[in-house]
């Protein structure tokens, strides 16, 4: 075992399993779930990336889906996810009280100017996954059909695997997981990246992956969904439910949080 | 009824099972409480030795495993420096145990305030929606912000020991490298849970250097759980262990433990003595900065990325460590994988007390024991003429300390020559541990439960 610079430990004994996997009908199916980064492959990241990662970064984890006979294949993990962070400062969010407290420190502290490190903190990013370049996506009319996924079909493979988080300075959070099902003729999987900015904006982006088995049928569909924070509260408050709870709660969010963007893409492999 | 005596000892046993006192108690037990840290100055004066933890954020069960690895209160003097809750599941209890320990033990623990001992902050964050679980009511949660208002903003730990004197335990297994030998000036040692030997580290020493594994011969080690106390005896300074450890070495400067950081507002260690504390976390001001900032690989002070918050570079962290006469800064507030991160060469260190982080990091956490220097007897604190050109003296547990600011810049202006470390870091001891194991904290289980997402 080696030793990191400061002494600690470099491997500990954390929760989480080295690769899963399912085959279906050609689709190899796979997902690891290791600890956050240590200090190390941290700085790695960090350099290879030119931002700071989230504070908790699963780097080591992803999901996988292979097709062997067509050489398809689409992952996603955290890397690929925050290389499309944007790393200029150009779309940089401010924090609810940032303008008050610029104003006070403008009076004090002229001297200090320099944002350091300007980017996109809130780690938004629109990852789709990471593609073979061919088989390549096209553009579909197809949706994903949602009434074959409501079949109470048995689940033969689940996964839920967090790829990075983010308390965004214990001003909101942003998260980035994948979860994953398997059924015996489909699947369906979900990367979702949700964000709160407390008392400033609300980020929802959806990558879903839907496989139909027996046909080959990959469709791609993502969904941007994009409110002000006050927005979104008002229309909470009118719920009589918990607000906070609420607003934990991205599953409930979505129907609170109008669409933005949206791309649907199908292949088909032989 | 009144909470003291053998009720408060009801109460330290109820909570160490990890069950809420009836609301009554708590009104009691935080009155008490503000009466006791409303005498407390901004700073507290600490004397060594000492054990400094990071955020617990209402990680229950795995303070209760902190308590077994370093030791329990009051036989081990524990400074905690802020964030006791939030995120975990149990934060009422966690923190109502520091509380009644602080209460009943005032002496041998020091709690300090986080960014998260809030208002704002623990109604976003957890803790409110947790009171108002578990009594109904949001009562509890308002008294505990009242002591909250009255936390202290930091701690200065006086009379640590240069030197570790070296650990006696087993050397941990799959351990590769040499350890340096125990007649060595000892700065750094790292444990784990069982009190085997990580890592070691000489003062003056080039090589960094980890325990043999083939000396893991010791049949001590399959003890899986280490005796709490005894292997601190050694540090805890009688006559015999302070000549064995050298203690023409006690040239320590004093250590200083906030939550977060640095603030620009902020050059001296008296000024955060004049600071009004007794109040909501401000959104701005050296309150906050000392509660909120971060060090950062950057030359001077920076801005946040966020559009609020200071970062640090390593230059303002050696001046203000030479300026007031310190040889550390230790911290919390920001995750660290390995439990504790040190940066600056060393003048610097930021320690993270809660494993396992929100149930699904996977991190270890540390603790961090500071050794008596024998040669104060424990008693004799520091004064100004200790060290020729120190300048940084002070009257612990005052709020005016007597050295002028005429001088403070001459120093600095000295510094500025050469940013190099006046003083030699206090020998460091890490205890690192893990979550405390699933079964003892009734959580779910780590695997997903499958379900028909859409």
């Amino acid at each position: 075992m080696m030793s990191s610079l400061n002494g600690a430990p470099l491997d500990t004994h954390a929760p989480g399993h080295e690769d899963t996997s399912i085959t279906k009908n050609g689709f190899k199916i796979t997902t690891r779930k290791l600890p956050i980064l240590k200090a190390g492959p941290i700085e790695e990241m960090t350099t290879k990336l030119g931002i700071a990662p989230p504070e908790m970064i699963f780097g080591d984890n992803f999901v996988r889906i292979e097709h062997a006979a067509s050489g398809w294949r689409i992952e996603f993990n955290a890397f690929d996810a925050l290389d499309r962070v944007d790393k200029t400062g150009d779309s940089m969010l401010k924090v609810s009280y940032s303008k008050e407290w610029q104003q006070n420190r403008q009076k004090q502290f002229e001297d200090i100017k320099e944002v350091v490190k300007p980017f996109d903190w809130s780690y938004s990013t629109d990852y789709k996954g990471s593609t073979a370049e061919s088989p390549a996506f096209q553009s579909t009319d197809t949706p994903i059909p949602l009434a074959l996924l409501k079949r109470p079909d048995p689940i033969q493979f689940f996964d839920d695997v967090m790829l990075y988080e983010d308390e965004l300075a214990d001003n909101g959070i942003a998260m980035l997981s994948c979860k994953i099902r398997v059924m015996p003729a489909r699947l369906l999987l979900l990367t979702r990246f949700f964000m709160r900015l407390d008392d400033v904006l609300f980020r929802i982006r959806d990558t879903r992956v839907f496989v139909e088995f027996a046909t080959g049928e990959v469709i791609r569909e993502y969904t941007a969904r994009e409110e002000k924070y006050e927005v979104v509260r008002k229309v909470l408050a009118g719920t009589k439910e918990d607000v906070l709870a609420l607003m934990r709660d991205p599953n409930r969010l979505a129907e609170y949080i109008p669409v933005v963007g949206k791309t649907l893409e199908k292949v088909v492999l032989k | 009824m009144s909470i003291g005596g053998s009720d408060l000892d009801r109460a330290i046993t109820q909570l160490r099972a990890c069950r809420p006192i009836p609301e009554n108690q708590v009104r009691e037990l935080c009155y008490k409480a503000r009466e006791l840290l409303i005498e407390e100055g901004n700073v507290v004066g600490v004397d060594a030795p000492v054990t400094i933890c990071g955020d617990i954020h209402g990680q229950f069960h795995d303070l209760m495993e902190l308590f077994r690895v370093g030791g329990d209160v009051p036989d081990t003097n524990y400074l905690f420096m802020g964030d006791f809750v939030d995120r975990g599941f149990y934060s009422l209890e966690s923190f109502l145990l520091l509380l009644c320990l602080k209460v009943r033990y005032p002496d041998r623990i020091t709690l300090i305030r986080g960014n998260h001992e809030s208002r704002q902050i623990t109604t976003v964050y957890g803790f409110y929606d947790e009171c108002l679980r578990k009594y109904g009511s949001a009562n509890v949660w308002r008294y505990c912000c009242e002591v909250f208002d009255y936390l202290a903003l930091g701690a200065l730990v006086t009379g640590a020991a240069t030197s570790l004197t070296p650990t006696d335990g087993p050397i941990a297994e799959n351990i590769n490298i040499d350890i340096p030998d125990v007649d060595c000036d000892i700065e750094i040692e790292t444990l784990n849970a069982q009190g085997e030997i990580m890592y070691r580290y000489a003062r003056n020493s080039d090589s960094q250097s980890s325990a043999a594994s083939q000396a893991n011969s010791n049949p001590a080690s399959s003890s899986p759980i280490a005796p709490p106390t005894p292997s601190l005896a050694g540090v805890t300074g009688t006559g015999a262990t302070s000549s064995a450890n050298g203690s023409t070495r006690n040239d320590t400067g004093a250590i200083l433990c906030v939550h977060g950081g640095l603030s620009p507002l902020i050059d001296t260690i008296d000024k955060i003595r004049l600071l009004d504390r007794k109040q909501e976390v401000p959104h701005e001001g050296a309150m906050c900065d000392l509660l909120w900032s971060d060090p950062d690989e950057i030359d001077g002070w920076g801005l946040s990325p966020r559009g609020a918050g200071f970062l640090f570079g390593a230059d303002i962290v050696k001046c203000f460590n030479h300026k007031n006469d310190l040889s550390l800064i230790a911290r919390a507030h920001q995750l660290v994988m390995e439990g504790f991160k040190e940066m600056f060469e060393s003048t610097i260190v930021t320690v993270w007390s809660a494993p396992n982080y929100c149930y699904r990091c996977g991190n270890v956490a540390a603790i961090l024991e500071l050794g008596e220097d024998g040669s104060n007897g424990g008693f004799v604190r520091r004064s100004n003429g200790d060290r020729g050109g120190g300048g940084g003296g002070w009257v612990l547990g005052s709020n005016a300390g007597p050295n002028g600011t005429g001088e403070n810049r001459r120093l600095s202006s000295v510094l500025g020559d050469s940013m190099q470390r006046t003083r030699d870091g206090p020998g460091r001891r890490y205890r690192v541990f893990e979550a405390a194991p699933q079964d003892s904290r009734g959580m779910p289980a780590k695997k997903p439960v499958a379900d028909y997402f859409l």
